[in-house]
């Protein structure tokens, strides 16, 4: 079996315990599919940290797009936000009453509909890391272009690597985002290093896991920091420099408030002065919308790997995926909806 | 986060190609791209392919394995 | 364009013109009536009965059609508990200003698909209703089959040590779908699965009466059946993810939209459960039929936990299929 090499140095590992966080969603999704935590010792602990950007992307932000949606924009999202409960109503719950909410692909299809939609009025939904930034980017630079003037996004993007720093207790090294290193290189992870954080870039195939494991569990007993690319077939060392500077181009970094986490300074992206036109909140004038979160949830204790999804009082009882108290069991990919989905009650 | 599909490029034109997952095409921006050939591989995330793939995952994880 | 109007559905002249112009012609058997119920002969056995409403969007599709798929879902249904599909009739909310000519190839398409299932539409109903008061069309079959004796499928009859089987491979109506409303600009060679499947339910029984439960893996797909069995049995299931058959355009339009294909719907495909030792033999058998060539064991029913289902992972370890969950919604970022 391909990944036997793997398995097998995994299953061995003899060194003291440790404690590993993956902190893209897809990974957590994979890790639970495929299995993997069934397949440690004892000794080697897997968390799942904040890197699904539903779950970290606060419920004012839903209660902003329930909010246009009702001022009668069409609201064009990733299907991961529909089900994501606002203070008042998810967006499906909207949608119920009529309001118009179109599930694309792309932000690049949310501009093709708004230019063959004239008479609408369309807001993309932009959330996502460095990965899915490019695109949202893409999709206004050209809306700037062609003078599109139906088309605007609401932005929630986020970065990662001052996130690394604020988490950087709760692990010994993290499971770098394989498709976040694709644009960001691994420029980030070498300074990390000199802060002696370490971490692996990983792939998403089991192989790909299992084998980033590996080599972690090995760098982790040699004692020194460090960052390792598991994926370089798809990240490069300089990562992707054309979809930094599409970013750069049209958006700025602002501190933002990581859902469960709280303010984190510069994580945060929003639209710059050249693109201030195509910001829904200035377009729609919104007001300040924040969210009171419930004060019994442990989801910030999760995110940072405190505690597991079952020790938080709310989990499984009035906390479940149907519906969600938390940031980690609003979306498909969180660490509190993974466990529920996946595990055995 | 950050659905991923490694997918073949069919036809590449002015920033956009047309790639193909196992049978399922799809048009894609490559402006992140600084050449895309029919023939290659690209991750595909959010109608945007992010990166060349260079390698199958089974060879390189063989070659990291053997590394350490 | 001719269109269908409030007068077709009034009862009048209009409504006999319509029947007789196109559900006659096309439905026309010994049984179909004019009066106010169908006259038959009685089966000599036990009878299975069902209904179903069908409304999909859009109403062709590649692999088939609504009316296709209102025969091909009955009939299914009637071929789980092992009744041969006899009678069927058919109930039609059409909205006002729907093209007649479109009418008149679904009820065409029934009509072929009935002839190929075997069975004769008896009786209809037509209504038509407002403007904007109906999405176009929904159409209502009920069917009536008779039991093939010493045939006993339920779902609450799967035991453990029970085989897992699927009659094709799974998703490909939900994909088909998926794609013909082109909300996400994928393109890829799927036709839906929309098929009836009592002959090869049949070819099954005929060659073995030992099988505890057919179910057609509609709404919901294979995931769904899956979970609803163990409920009703008491059992637990485990499959094995590298055993479910899955076409690899339907994996690739999975991939992309971060979609589970156990969860896509089909419309030609059932699930089996039968006792491990018939499985070889009930798969071979399915895999000369015209519609499930690509059946297959996907995995096997077990002790429990009750309710539980669970899939054998690519690298050999144990995870939980996640359970049903709603609208399948795409997952990118």
């Amino acid at each position: 079996m391909e990944n036997q090499k793997a398995l097998e140095r995994i299953k061995n590992y003899s060194g003291r315990p440790v404690r590993i966080m993956e902190v893209c969603g897809t990974h957590t999704h994979a890790i639970f599919q495929y299995g993997i935590r069934q397949i440690l010792p004892d000794t080697v602990h897997l968390i799942s940290g904040p890197g699904c950007p539903v779950c970290v992307t606060e419920t004012g932000y839903i209660d902003e797009a329930v909010c246009l949606a009702k001022k009668g924009a069409v609201i064009t999202t990733f299907g991961d936000l529909v089900r994501v409960p606002g203070t008042e109503e998810s967006l499906a719950g909207a949608r119920a009453e009529g309001a118009k909410v179109r599930i694309v692909y792309s932000p690049l299809d949310a501009l093709a509909y708004a230019k063959s939609h004239p008479e609408e009025r369309v807001v993309f939904l932009a959330v996502g890391f460095e990965t899915t930034a490019p695109a949202s980017c893409l999709a206004v630079k050209k809306a700037k272009q062609e003078g599109v003037g139906n088309f605007w996004l609401l932005v929630a993007n986020k970065t990662m690597d001052q996130a690394y720093r604020t988490l950087a207790g709760s692990a010994d090294a993290f499971l770098y985002p394989g498709h976040v290193s694709a644009i960001t290189g691994m420029g980030i992870y070498r300074e990390l290093v000199r802060e002696g954080i370490s971490g692996a870039v990983c792939g998403f195939t089991s192989g790909e896991i299992l084998t980033a494991l590996a080599v972690i569990l090995k760098r982790l007993q040699e004692g020194k920091p460090f960052a390792e690319n598991c994926y370089p077939r798809v990240v490069t060392e300089e990562g992707s420099p054309a979809g930094r500077a599409l970013i750069r181009e049209t958006m700025e970094p602002c501190d933002a408030v990581w859902r469960g986490i709280g303010t984190i300074p510069c994580s945060g992206l929003r639209l710059n002065s050249g693109y201030r036109a195509f910001d829904a909140r200035e377009a729609f004038d919104l007001p300040e919308m924040h969210s009171r979160p419930n004060p019994a949830c442990r989801c910030g204790d999760v995110l940072m790997g405190r505690i597991t999804p079952e020790q938080c009082p709310l989990f499984g009882k009035v906390c479940t995926p149907a519906d969600p108290v938390g940031a980690c069991m609003v979306s498909s990919e969180g660490t509190c909806s993974a466990y529920y989905k996946y595990s055995i009650r | 986060m950050c659905v991923g599909l490694p997918a073949k490029v069919v036809r590449a034109k002015d920033g956009t190609a047309i790639v193909d997952a196992t049978g399922a095409k799809r048009e894609i921006s490559t402006e992140l791209l600084a050449d895309v050939n029919p023939g290659d591989y690209v991750m595909v995330h959010a109608g945007m392919a992010i990166a060349k793939i260079t390698a199958d995952d089974a060879e390189e994880t063989r070659r990291i394995m053997e590394d350490i | 364009m001719e269109t269908v109007t409030l007068a077709h559905g009034a009862g009048g002249a209009q409504t006999s013109d319509l029947i007789a112009s196109i559900f006659r012609s096309q439905f026309d058997n010994a049984y179909f009536t004019a009066d106010d119920a169908a006259v038959l002969p009685a089966p000599s056995g036990r009878i299975a009965m069902t209904t179903d409403g069908f409304i999909v969007q859009p109403r062709f599709f590649p692999g088939g059609d609504v009316g296709r798929l209102s025969i091909c879902g009955t009939v299914n249904d009637l071929a789980c508990m092992g009744a041969k599909p006899q009678y069927l009739t058919c109930s039609f909310v059409i909205e006002e200003g729907f093209p007649l000519e479109e009418l008149r190839r679904i009820v065409s398409s029934m009509g072929e698909t009935a002839r190929e299932a075997g069975v004769v539409i008896v009786a209809g109903d037509t209504k038509v209703a407002g403007k904007g008061q109906v999405d176009g069309l929904f159409i209502t079959t009920t069917g009536v089959g008779e039991l093939l004796p010493g045939v006993n499928l339920s779902g609450k009859n799967v035991k453990p040590g029970d085989a897992v089987i699927v009659t094709g491979d799974i998703g490909r109506h939900g994909c088909a779908i998926l794609l013909a409303r082109d909300e996400f600009g994928i393109e890829a060679d799927v036709k839906s699965d929309d098929a009836p499947l009592w002959g090869a339910v049949q070819s099954v029984l005929d060659c073995t009466k030992e099988v505890r439960a057919f179910r057609d893996a509609t709404r919901g797909g294979v995931g769904t059946v899956l979970y609803e069995i163990a409920k009703e049995s008491g059992v637990g299931i485990r499959i094995d993810r590298e055993k479910i058959p899955v076409d690899p355009a339907v994996g690739g339009v999975c991939g992309m939209l971060g979609l589970e294909p156990l969860y896509l719907a089909c419309e030609g495909t059932m699930v089996c459960f039968a006792p491990m030792s018939q499985a070889d033999g009930i798969v071979r058998i399915l895999k000369n039929g015209k519609y499930t060539a690509n059946a297959a064991v996907i995995g096997e029913v077990t002790e429990g936990p009750s309710g539980r289902v669970a899939v054998r992972t690519q690298i050999g370890a144990e995870t939980l299929l996640p359970p049903p969950g709603g609208e399948l919604l795409p997952r990118i970022c």
